[in-house]
Formats: C-alpha cells, sequence, structure tokens
C-alpha cells in the first residue's frame, strides 16, 4: 500500500505540473481526489487494513491528499498570473491608433532646419515684406536700368505702381537681397543673418519653374573676410542639414549684386559624385549662387566698400527639398494638396 | 551655345594630348559652364566611305535594289531602296553594329546583317537625314541616298574622317554668359583657353582698309546712341554658290544650317568672333544708308515673312526708298542676299544692346544676332569681324573687289581704367599672389597692367570694358578666377559673443506652427499671395482697398490677398474630393492699398502688409457643434501652449461671410485680431463646397504678445483627495454656458476648487424650450478627507447659486 501511495504521489504531482490550463487542472484533481479518484481509493481501503498499520498509513494518505491539493492550488494560481489578458483569437497584427496627422509644410520643415543650423553659428533670423519697390528691389542691387528681369514678363508689378521714379513703381518682391539692404541699413555692422522669404517671377510654369517660389538668403558683412571662408560656412550648414559631410565647389558665375560672383554646387547625394540621372553625369548639383556682396550694394546700405566686405548666399529652398525627397515637380508645393503634403509629416 | 574644338583649335595651339574632361572641368569653375562635351565621331561609328560598284534590280521587291558595294578591300551586297543609286557612286554605308535613323525618323536603331526579301545585306547605304546629317546634305525628294562622289575619299574611309567630323563639341551653358560679350564666338572661347594654360594665341588675318570708294558707298548714322559704330564694304564680283565644304560643316557642326557662300560667310564670321554682320544685295539698296530709328506706320518684311508693323523705339537701317532692315535683328527680305545677287554691301556694326532687346523681345523674334547684341559687344569687335569677312571673301571668291568702304565710329569706345591696391587685393583673396603672375594671366586675358608700389594700374581690354569690367572688385575676381578659386585655403570664421540672439516674434511665429501643426493635427499649406475671384466675392464680397497686379497670372487672379481666406477656402474644395475631414492652416503675409507708411528710403511708400495665420476645418455637416468646439479648443489652447497674452472671444462685429449664429471676434485686451466662425452656406456654396462644413479662424500675428519667457507658477499638489461631482441641471435654451461659469466663479468656498463643462443635452426627455447641462464640479479640502456629506454640502450650495440666479432646476446626479 505504502508503494501505490508512493507511486499515486509521484504520479500526481507530475501531472497536476504538467497541466496547461484551468480545465486540464481540473481533471486531474478529480481523477486523483475526486469521488472515483485514486487517492479516494487508497483512503478507503485504509480502514481494512490491520489496525497496527492503520494510524501510519491513515496519516501518511492525509498528508499526500493535503500535499495535492496544495500543489493544485499552486499550480493554479500560477497559471492564472500567466495567463494573457486577451482573447486567443486576438491578432498582434492590426495597426495602432494614429496619433493626430498634422505637419508643417516641407519647406517650413527645411527652412527650420536651416534656421537651427544658422542660428548654432550665431546668426540672426531676418523677415522683411513681400511687396517692395523698385529702388530695393533692383537699383540698390546694382541691376543696370535696362536689365531684363525690370521688365514686366518678369516682374509682377502692382497696378497703380507701376510707373513713374524708382521708388514709386511697387512689385511682388523678385528676390530677396533688396531686404537685405533695408536689414543692412537699420543695424550696426558687421552683420550676420538669414532671411527666408517667398519670391514672385511672372513666368510661364512647368515642373520646374514656379511664379512663387522660396528663397533663404544668408549674409555675412564684415572687415576683411575672404570668400574662401564663405565656402566653409555652406560646407557646415549643408552637413548639418543633410546629416552628412557635403561636398562644395564654387566656380565662376554672374549676379548683378555680387563681385566675384559664384554658382555653388554640392556633390550629388544620390550617387556620390560619381554620375547619375538626377546630377545629369557631372556628379555636382547647382544649389544657390553667391558671391561677395557688390560694392554698389554695400553703399546702398551705407557702407565704406573699402572697409567692409562679405559672402552672400542665396539658397533655393524648393530645389533643396526636391533634392530632399526626390520630388520631380515644384508646382506641388503650391498646390495646397494634402495627399502630396502628408506625406512629409 | 556650340562650341567646337576643331574650330577652337585656329586661334590657340592645343596640346594633343589635351585631357577634354579636364578642360571641360577647368572652363567651368573658371570662366563659363560646359553642360556637356561630346565626340561627333562616335555618332559615326561602323560606318564608311562605300563605292557601289554595280546596282542590281532587287529579285523579289520593285522598289529595292542590290548593290555589290565597295567597303574598303572587300565587296558586300547591300540591299537599298534609294532612287539616285547609280554605278561607281560613292556612298555612305553604315556596316552591321553602326546606328542609324530609319528613314530619319525614330530613335537610332542598331543595323545588323540581315536578310531583305530573301537577299542577303551587308549594312544599310543611308540617306543624310538617316545619320543626323540633313542639315548639311539636305534632299528634296524622298529615298534619295547621300551621294559622295565628290569627296576625295577611298572606299573604306571611316565616315567621320571623310567629312571632317572627327571633332569635340562644348556645350555651353548660355546663362552662365550673359555677362560675357566676348565668349559668344570661338574666338572669345580660345582666349580664355589660352589664358588658362598659358598658351600662344594665333592672330587672325588683317584686311586692308585703305579702299577707293568707287561705289560712292555713304553711311549717315543719325542716331549715334543706338548704333555706336557702323561699318558698310561693298564687294563686287560675287555670286550666290555654295559655300565650300569645310565651312559648311563647321557651321553645321555648331548647329546652324548652312545656306550659300554669301550667308555662311557672314555666320560664319559671327560665329568665330560673335559679331553679327549682314549683307545685303547692293543693287536693291537706293542710295544712302541711313541708321535711324523707325517711323510711326512705316513696315518692313523681314527674311523670314514676318511683316512688321515697326515702332519707333525700332532702330533701323534704311535707305533712300524705306526701311531694309531690323538693325542687329534681322535683314529685311526685299534687300537681302538673293538667287541672283553679284554685289553686296556687308554691314559690321555696333547697337546698344538695350534697344535691340526691346526690339527682338517686341517682335518675338530673337536671332542669333540679336542674342550676342543684347549682351553689349564693343564696337572695336568690327574691326576683327571685317577683317575676318574680307579674307574669307577673298577666299571664296579669288576674283571679287571691294569697290567701296565707309566706317562711321562716332563713338569710340574707352578702354576702362581701374586702380587696385595690391593689400587690398591681399585681404579680400586671403593670399599674396607675385605680381609677375597676375601679370602674366591678365596680360593673356588682353589687360595691360603696370605696378607702382601699393598700387596695380589696370587698362581693360575694348572686349571687356562695355560695362563687364568696370570696378577693383571686378579685377580681384578675373585674378582670383585665373589663380583657380579651389587654390585659395579656407579661412576659419570667426565669432563674436555679442549676447545671444533672441527673437521673440520669430520664435512665437514658429512655437503657433508647430502648435497647431503637431498638438492639433493640422496641416500647414502654401498659396498664393493672388486670389481668385470667385472665391474673393464669396468671401470677402467687397475689393475696395484690395492691391492687384497689373500683368496677373490669369485674367481672374489680378488681386493680391488681404486676407488667407479665400485660398485656404479654394484649398478645400481642393481637397474636399479626396478627404471628407481635414483640417488646414496658412501664415503668410496680406496686403492692403492703404496705411502707406516710409520704413526706410524716404521717397518710398509702402502699402499696408501684415501677417496674418488662418485655419480651416472642414468636416461633416451634419455634426457642426463639433466642429464649432474642435476650431474653438485650437484657438482657446494656443496663448498657453505657444506662451503668448491670453485671448478673450466675443461678439462684436459679424464677419460678412460667418453664419448668422456661429462666430466670434478674437480680441486681445480690448482689441479685435481676429475672427472665428462657421462659413455660412451662401459663401459655402459660392466657392462650391459640396458637402462639407467649414469652420474658419484668421488672426493678426503681429498683434500677438509673446511671453519673454514662461510665466506660470507651480501649484502644489493636492495632499487630500479633490473630488469629482457631476450635476445634471436643466436650463432656458437661451442660458449660456457662459453665465453659468460667471456665475460658478462667484462661488467663494474654499472646499469649491471649479467647474467644468461637460456635456450639453436635448432631446425627448427634456421638456420644450429647455436644456440639460452637466457640470464636474471639484470639490476637496487642503486639510482633511471630505466626508461625503460634506461634499453633498458643498455640491449643494453650488446647484443652489446656479438655481437662484438661472432658474436651473436639478435633473438628477
Amino acid at each position: 500500500m505504502k508503494e501505490k501511495l508512493n507511486a499515486l504521489l509521484q504520479e500526481g504531482r507530475e501531472k497536476i505540473l504538467a497541466a496547461k490550463n484551468e480545465t486540464e487542472l481540473q481533471d486531474i484533481k478529480a481523477a486523483i481526489l475526486g469521488k472515483q479518484g485514486g487517492l479516494t481509493a487508497l483512503m478507503k481501503e485504509v480502514p481494512k487494513l490491520d489496525v497496527s498499520l492503520r494510524p501510519e498509513m491513515g496519516k501518511a494518505v492525509n498528508q499526500a491528499k493535503a500535499q495535492l491539493t496544495e500543489l493544485i492550488e499552486q499550480h493554479r494560481n500560477d497559471l492564472k498570473l500567466k495567463a494573457s489578458q486577451i482573447d486567443a483569437d486576438f491578432d498582434i497584427s492590426v495597426p495602432g491608433y494614429l496619433p493626430s496627422a498634422g505637419g508643417l509644410h516641407p519647406i517650413t520643415q527645411m527652412c527650420y532646419d536651416l534656421n537651427d543650423a544658422f542660428r548654432s553659428m550665431g546668426f540672426e533670423i531676418y523677415e522683411e515684406d513681400d511687396i517692395t519697390s523698385e529702388l530695393y528691389g533692383f537699383d540698390n542691387l546694382n541691376f543696370p536700368p535696362n536689365h531684363p528681369a525690370r521688365e514686366s514678363m518678369d516682374t509682377y508689378w502692382l497696378s497703380g505702381h507701376d510707373k513713374g521714379e524708382c521708388w514709386d513703381k511697387l512689385c511682388l518682391r523678385p528676390h530677396l537681397t533688396g531686404g537685405s539692404v533695408r536689414y543692412m541699413q537699420t543695424h550696426k555692422p558687421p552683420y550676420r543673418f538669414v532671411y527666408p522669404g517667398r519670391v514672385y517671377r511672372n513666368e510661364t510654369t512647368d515642373a520646374r519653374h514656379e511664379r512663387a517660389f522660396f528663397q533663404y538668403e544668408a549674409l555675412i558683412v564684415d572687415k576683411d573676410f575672404t570668400f574662401a571662408s564663405g565656402k566653409v560656412m555652406i560646407q557646415s550648414i549643408l552637413s548639418k542639414v543633410f546629416g552628412r559631410e557635403v561636398p562644395v565647389r564654387m566656380r565662376a558665375g554672374f549676379f548683378p549684386f555680387v563681385e566675384p560672383g559664384f554658382e555653388i554646387d554640392m556633390g550629388c547625394l544620390v550617387c556620390g559624385g560619381k554620375g547619375c540621372s538626377v546630377c545629369k553625369q557631372v556628379g555636382w548639383i547647382e544649389i544657390m549662387p553667391g558671391g561677395t556682396p557688390h560694392p554698389n550694394v554695400l553703399r546702398a546700405a551705407g557702407l565704406d566698400p573699402d572697409e567692409y566686405t562679405g559672402f552672400y548666399v542665396n539658397i533655393g529652398l524648393d530645389r533643396l527639398v526636391m533634392m530632399r525627397y526626390g520630388v520631380d515637380d515644384v508646382r506641388l508645393f503650391h498646390s495646397a494638396d494634402l495627399r502630396f503634403l502628408k506625406q512629409f509629416h | 551655345m556650340k562650341v567646337s574644338l576643331n574650330w577652337v583649335k585656329d586661334y590657340v595651339k592645343l596640346p594633343d594630348d589635351m585631357d577634354l574632361k579636364r578642360l571641360s572641368y577647368d572652363l567651368t569653375m573658371s570662366t563659363v559652364e560646359v553642360e556637356d562635351a561630346t565626340d561627333l565621331s562616335e555618332n559615326f561609328q561602323n560606318m564608311v566611305v562605300g563605292v557601289v560598284q554595280q546596282v542590281q534590280q532587287h529579285p523579289n521587291a520593285d522598289k529595292l535594289k542590290v548593290c555589290k558595294t565597295d567597303i574598303g578591300g572587300e565587296v558586300k551586297d547591300i540591299v537599298c531602296g534609294g532612287t539616285n543609286l547609280r554605278d561607281g557612286m560613292k556612298v555612305a554605308v553604315a556596316l552591321p553594329g553602326a546606328h542609324c535613323r530609319w528613314h530619319g525618323e525614330g530613335e537610332p536603331v542598331e543595323i545588323k546583317e540581315s536578310k531583305l526579301r530573301g537577299v542577303a545585306s551587308y549594312g544599310m547605304i543611308c540617306a543624310s537625314s538617316e545619320i543626323g546629317l540633313f542639315d548639311l546634305f539636305p534632299f528634296e525628294e524622298e529615298a534619295t541616298i547621300l551621294d559622295l562622289s565628290a569627296f576625295d575619299a577611298p572606299a573604306g574611309t571611316p565616315l567621320a574622317d571623310a567629312l571632317d567630323l572627327n571633332d569635340i563639341i562644348l556645350e555651353i551653358d548660355n546663362k552662365s554668359m550673359t555677362n560675357r560679350p566676348d565668349l559668344w564666338g570661338h574666338y572669345g572661347i580660345a582666349r580664355e583657353i589660352a589664358a588658362l594654360y598659358d598658351l600662344p594665341m594665333n592672330p587672325l588675318p588683317h584686311f586692308d582698309r585703305n579702299v577707293e570708294n568707287t561705289a560712292g558707298l555713304t553711311i549717315t548714322v543719325e542716331d549715334s546712341e543706338r548704333c555706336p559704330r557702323m561699318t558698310g564694304t561693298q564687294i563686287d564680283g560675287l555670286s550666290v554658290k555654295p559655300a565650300p565644304y569645310w565651312m559648311q560643316s563647321r557651321i553645321f557642326k555648331v548647329g546652324m544650317r548652312p545656306i550659300n557662300a554669301l550667308v555662311d560667310i557672314t555666320n560664319y564670321v559671327m560665329l568665330a568672333t560673335g559679331q553679327p554682320s549682314h549683307a545685303y544685295d547692293s543693287d536693291h539698296i537706293a542710295g544712302h544708308i541711313i541708321v535711324r530709328r523707325a517711323g510711326e506706320g512705316e513696315k518692313l518684311q523681314l527674311l523670314n515673312g514676318k511683316d512688321l508693323p515697326l515702332s519707333n523705339d525700332d532702330l533701323v537701317i534704311a535707305d533712300d526708298a524705306g526701311v531694309v532692315g531690323l538693325a542687329g535683328v534681322m535683314g529685311g527680305a526685299k534687300d537681302s542676299i538673293l538667287p541672283t545677287t553679284n554685289k553686296v554691301i556687308l554691314e559690321v556694326a555696333n547697337f546698344q544692346a538695350a534697344g535691340i532687346r526691346r526690339t527682338a523681345l517686341r517682335y518675338d523674334n530673337r536671332t542669333e544676332a540679336s542674342a550676342r547684341y543684347e549682351k553689349a559687344i564693343d564696337p572695336e569687335r568690327c574691326d576683327q569681324a571685317l577683317d575676318l569677312s574680307m579674307a574669307l571673301f577673298a577666299e571664296l571668291y579669288p576674283e571679287m573687289k571691294v569697290t567701296g568702304f565707309v566706317d562711321c565710329y562716332p563713338h569710340k569706345l574707352q578702354r576702362a581704367e581701374i586702380d587696385v591696391s595690391l593689400n587690398w587685393l591681399e585681404r579680400r583673396l586671403g593670399k599674396r599672389i607675385p605680381n609677375e603672375d597676375i601679370a602674366k594671366k591678365m596680360g593673356e586675358l588682353g589687360y595691360d597692367l603696370t605696378f607702382d608700389g601699393d598700387n596695380m594700374h589696370v587698362v581693360v581690354p575694348t572686349w571687356r570694358s562695355t560695362g563687364d569690367v568696370s570696378i577693383k572688385a571686378d579685377i580681384m575676381e578675373e585674378v582670383a578666377r585665373m589663380y583657380g578659386y579651389e587654390n585659395f585655403q579656407a579661412a576659419p570664421i570667426t565669432t563674436s559673443f555679442d549676447g545671444a540672439i533672441n527673437q521673440l516674434d520669430k520664435d512665437l511665429e514658429r512655437r503657433i506652427k508647430e502648435y497647431l501643426a503637431i498638438r492639433c493635427g493640422m496641416q500647414e499649406i502654401f498659396t498664393y499671395p493672388w486670389m481668385t475671384d470667385q472665391y474673393v466675392s464669396a468671401i470677402l464680397q467687397d475689393t475696395a482697398g484690395i492691391l492687384s497686379l497689373s500683368t496677373p497670372p490669369s485674367p481672374d487672379e489680378s488681386l493680391i490677398r488681404s486676407s488667407l481666406l479665400p485660398n485656404l477656402c479654394k484649398a478645400v474644395v481642393k481637397n474636399e474630393r479626396f478627404f471628407t475631414e481635414f483640417s488646414i492652416f496658412e501664415c503668410a503675409q496680406v496686403f492692403r492699398d492703404a496705411d502707406y507708411t516710409t520704413p526706410y528710403d524716404s521717397r518710398e511708400k509702402l502699402p499696408s502688409q501684415r501677417k496674418n495665420i488662418a485655419g480651416a476645418f472642414a468636416g461633416d455637416s451634419k455634426n457642426v457643434t463639433d466642429l464649432f468646439r474642435r476650431a474653438k479648443g485650437v484657438i482657446e489652447m494656443m496663448p498657453r501652449y505657444t506662451h503668448m497674452e491670453g485671448f478673450t472671444f466675443r461678439q462684436e462685429e459679424k464677419p460678412v461671410w460667418a453664419d448668422d449664429v456661429v462666430w466670434l471676434n478674437i480680441c486681445l485686451g480690448d482689441k479685435r485680431i481676429g475672427n472665428l466662425a462657421l462659413l455660412n452656406k451662401k459663401a459655402s456654396m459660392a466657392c462650391g463646397i459640396k458637402n462639407l462644413s467649414v469652420m474658419l479662424f484668421e488672426l493678426d500675428v503681429v498683434s500677438l504678445v509673446p511671453f519673454r519667457s514662461r510665466t506660470n507658477s507651480f501649484t502644489h499638489l493636492a495632499e487630500y483627495p479633490m473630488t469629482d461631482y457631476d450635476v445634471s441641471l436643466l436650463f432656458d435654451s437661451e442660458t449660456q454656458w457662459a453665465d453659468m461659469q460667471r456665475i460658478l466663479s462667484g462661488i467663494h468656498n474654499e472646499l469649491f476648487h471649479g467647474a467644468a463643462f461637460v456635456d450639453e443635452y436635448h432631446g425627448k426627455q427634456i421638456p420644450a424650450g429647455k436644456k440639460s447641462v452637466t457640470i464636474r464640479l471639484t470639490i476637496g479640502s487642503t486639510e482633511k478627507t471630505l466626508t461625503s456629506a460634506e461634499i453633498e454640502a458643498c455640491a449643494a450650495s453650488a446647484v443652489k447659486k446656479l438655481v437662484k440666479n438661472l432658474g436651473a432646476e436639478l435633473r438628477g446626479k
């Protein structure tokens, strides 16, 4: 009988611990401790034993019962704590609830990235009004009197303000540089500021041309600043914005308000400079004009060009954003089309 | 502009091992952007001169022939449909592997050995159009094979060699040389290359000007401002005939079409020197040549057939009978080269740039000539062009005779002179470049330099003296670019610490945009500053005081925005097609034809320019209350989350576009700074909004007052529990939450810590004219945990106030 009991105890323990859920456990409990259970059957045999053996065996059987009962309870608790809080057919692949889906325009995002980069280098952020006069749009910037850009095919003149002296004629600014002169006229040198804004050209639109687009001007004016330092500035900024080293080169270029003027290229990030369709196989992408402010511009700002010099760049924000995301149609930026804008959250 | 490297080699001796990539790169870095460099001969690979020995009829096709063709060393059968094939004819053969355009159309395809109607054909005998040479060898009848019999090349000669097409063509970005009139010809480019690599230049030929004017040629320049120089040369003993092949091929290779020897000479000279010229048939010139302005009403038929009614602003070349040419743009049809021409008057002249540009644009008739004049060519260049022209006339017409020459040069060009301090140059360049080095490079570019102590006296060559180089910064640029921009060491940028940058207004604007986009889930959009009339009349209704464009992008887009709302509504209409619920905002300037100020130059008056921020919430029209509360919440929380002075809402002046009930003025102190309202049905329909309801807001950003720093202060955490106690009360429908709030905020009970709106309910269980409002009262003590009796008592006193002041009835807890 003793052996029987030990075997039962051993077998019961193993079964209980192997039970995977409540139902299994219940079945095991019935099989051992139930009315027809193995232990119950043994217990019924105790009175049939020799009287001298009865107390010892009775005690042993009761102990076994208590042990197994406790083990069942314990395992039931363990199973409860281990069990998942959700239905067994729960689909773990259902998508999460999305947080509210708003966003800044991709051009604003790029502008803020640049603002952060330039501010970290001690630049102030400047803004000016969209409507300006011919005096600030052209004359102060060394545009010759008959420069083609002044004509209506390139500039949006305001009606009722499109005749007379250059200070009488008003237009939507064709570029930002005129505003830079306003800044210089009202601040003391040395200057170090950036000037983001929208500019307007009266031209036919296509995937690469827009009537309204964004520029980002940066200007340093100081004594004895060489154009080679300007390259350092551009390199630092582009590397910060694009998150990696960006090679930069400056080559001969012409713009009325700088002398010398440069076309500034950045190494094509798509092919790493090896040549691809994005960079037309040259490995470089024209990204901005720049140069030393023309002495006439400095004079218009009330500075002595023999004393002061500087460095200016004008970043085409639309172009930069197009590069960043591979956007192939500049007109999308003013489309207000949420299907486009929601891609940049 | 296309530049032929072989042509450039006429003027400067390039080393045979010239690295083409290097040349393109150096020109790009220092002078002009070379967009492309193409080896022309690549287009003619696997093409040879063939001699057709025998033309036989194709056995299976009426229109085809089988040509036994010597392709150099071997004779092959080639099937061909040419109509002009004959025995002994020299032809261009595209061998297997060559690329041709079938019948001159489509993309080039590779030629393969194949069978045509059962007969094997080894390659193709080509028409000029099939190998891209139509402009050089034009033909009229279809299926005309290119006849090369006149060429002195044996069978098997590579076609590119036979036709002088072994050349490199540089494609230069015109935009990169708008300021360099001297570069618009091969000679100018050659000079830059010579200076870059220190190579000697070959001189152009010289023409002896001592000519007896037997023809009695006379020229009068009436407008010397617009025509600083005019030369006329009369040449007899000419005829109209094709130019020699070398000249034709050069003209062709740089993208122009050969016409006849007389016209080709003028084009060749222009392509070589950058100086346009024009040849008139002197039989058709009546008496004097006069350079003058056109009279109003005068007319001219151009060479290209266009009939122009001329303007008084146009400069013309005229004779006693009338206008013969549009100066600097194009000659007239009547007096230019005709098939019968045997004497010409050659015009080599200089015209003022701006006038030429205006005339060319006026008639939408920009030409190779006008494009060059527009850049301001120097009048001295006429001499170069004359010299080269006369050399070419003499070469092409050995029997020709110059019978008259007149040079009217009322405005002789002065070479610009500039003094540059060498110390200044060193400071600006960040480097001292030895005087000899500067003198050498600048000398190669045509500058004359003399040094005296710190001073460098620079005399600018004539071809750079038309405004291009005029100040010392220009000289610095010349020195720097010839030295090589890449060869300057970049100096680190020094910083001075004048205090941190603190720009409250810029920061506030950014916080507002980020608040709307990120916290409120709105999408920022950009729209144009001009508005479409439809939306202006729908939203603003009145156009008084709105500025407009004199040349608008389209006739219904002339008004400049005084509010952001019309464009915002247009954007709603656009997006309604794809979305049933969305919210958008824009931050941009708005303008008014009012409040003119003079913030800078005292002569300048600028109109009112403010900056607004506006938003639209578009959503289901069945739940306007919800839409309203979402929009209102965004405005209510804006000051708190963006750290500025708070707003109040009032109803003082209803915007014209607003719903009769759902509108609020947004105020800052006593000042109205914006509106928040539901777009009314009429405006919504006029905009073309189909289903959605739209809540709009617009705020004047300039009026907002940012906090200098964060202002809210810390509140101690409650030590004892605070209880939220909801009560539902019946009120008259007209009673506003604002009234309840006013009453509740008047409660002075230290256990009462405020009340919040939970919801309101109208419906069947509520008597007519009433509404049920659930209010959440916050009750607690700072000293102990309250008993439920104490909480009940506090709530009851609040309810009692509402009952007493607003006639509320308790509906149940």
